[in-house]
């Protein structure tokens, strides 16, 4: 129950904003599923895995893949699914108690928390890099292998 | 197609995917994309996300430049992804100039969701967070309040072209000064958990994704741009936020 819960209201948040982006009337749904994995991955790996950054980076390259694999399917722009999927991870609370910390006059607690936010930060950045070029990497590839094949190909009828 | 018209169609569809929230690489290469597809000999084009440069040539004709500032910029989706449809349709099967433009007035014109579903979604969006991170059902209801009171805000200051970040602070100040009165008057035990479900309604997503998708094409530019503008919402919204709390909370005692 405990596992599930956070998903449900990622998954709310989520379609809200696709309304906010005004995200076409067909994929508001898959828009907000991505939001809900992200959590699910999140949730799931925590049972394994303590080091919470380590946690934002794999729930990224879930939602990563996940948008890129949609974005293919449905023929759309993948920042349609990707930025839905991510603001559920963006770290409000990090950056609220590194303020709070700050107004307080605890400023060695304000540093490691500030800090502690941007290396958050930085997992959604990297790992929404890592997917994105690696794709983009697999799809040149391919399309490099499919025409040199479509030339042997010509090149075999034409002889 | 006469090259005045081409690079008309070109700009009038960069303008659109740009000020509606599209990624600069995006830009750049659906309008070379129509350009080529139009029968351009060849096309160079330079986005930034205020300005869009193309200069575009025929065969046998001198080049031809345009340059369009872009001055407000709002965030549809329906309206990228139609566009980019629509870029990679010509490519197939080319129109002429009157359809072509007809097509782009259309999907310039197509409704967005309707005011009062943006307001829900703002407050939804609130609620939501409250309750994600942890957030008692009261608290929730705080939050929903909150999230229709920002929308209001950020409409009417956006209707008289605040700059964003004053925006966002007084959006960080009307969060904070709400959930410390909710406090104060013994409606909410947990005053951080509705600050920060709230303040999560002015988190700038797309920003944030745009900015790393543009550093990934290899657009520095335009990535770095958005990355800043990203980060000091970012400072704006906490010190919204701050200052209730550090003012009021005397008074208050929340």
């Amino acid at each position: 129950m405990n596992y599930i819960t956070p998903c449900l209201y990622a998954f709310g948040a989520s379609l809200a904003f696709a309304i906010v982006f005004n995200i076409p009337r067909n994929k508001l749904l898959l828009a907000a599923l991505g939001g809900m994995l992200g959590q699910l991955v999140y949730v799931l790996f925590q049972l394994v895995i303590s080091n919470d950054v380590l946690l934002y980076l794999l729930a990224t390259i879930a939602i990563s893949l996940y948008a890129e694999v949609l974005a293919r399917l449905t023929k759309s722009p993948t920042t349609i699914y990707l930025a839905v999927a991510l603001i559920p991870l963006v770290p409000g609370g990090g950056i609220y108690y590194t303020m709070l910390y700050f107004i307080n006059g605890e400023i060695d607690l304000g540093i490691s928390t500030g800090i502690h936010t941007l290396l958050i930060s930085g997992a959604l950045a990297v790992g929404i890099i890592m997917v994105s070029s690696t794709v983009n990497l697999v799809r040149k590839v391919m399309l490099k292998g499919s025409s040199k094949i479509g030339k042997k190909l010509n090149h075999g009828k034409k002889t | 197609m006469t090259i005045n018209q081409l690079s008309h169609v070109a700009m009038e569809m960069g303008v659109i995917l740009l000020s509606n929230g599209a990624e600069t690489y995006r830009v750049e290469e659906s309008m070379h994309r129509i350009c080529i597809a139009l029968g351009a000999k060849e096309a160079e084009i330079f986005v930034v996300p205020t300005t869009i440069i193309i200069s575009v040539t025929l065969e046998g004709e001198l080049p031809l430049t345009r340059t369009r500032r872009i001055h407000s910029r709002k965030i549809d989706l329906t309206k990228v992804s139609e566009i980019n449809h629509l870029s990679r349709q010509i490519c197939f099967e080319p129109t002429n100039y009157k359809d072509l433009l007809a097509e782009i007035r259309r999907i310039d014109t197509i409704p967005s969701y309707p005011y009062y579903l943006h307001v829900l979604a703002f407050a939804f969006i609130s609620q939501m967070f409250t309750l994600f991170f942890g957030g008692s059902l009261m608290d929730s209801c705080v939050g929903f309040l909150i999230g229709i009171g920002i929308k209001l805000q950020m409409d009417i200051m956006g209707r008289f072209e605040a700059n964003v970040f004053f925006t966002n602070i007084v959006g960080g100040l009307i969060v904070s000064t709400v959930a410390l009165t909710a406090a104060g008057l013994g409606l909410s035990t947990n005053m951080d958990t509705i600050i920060i479900g709230s303040i999560m309604t002015l988190v700038p997503g797309l920003a944030i994704t745009n900015s790393i998708r543009d550093i990934i094409a290899g657009d520095y530019l335009s990535g770095l741009t958005k990355g800043i503008e990203a980060l000091l919402i970012g400072a704006a919204i906490a010190a919204g936020v701050a200052v209730p709390l550090s003012l009021l909370r005397p008074f208050w005692g929340g």
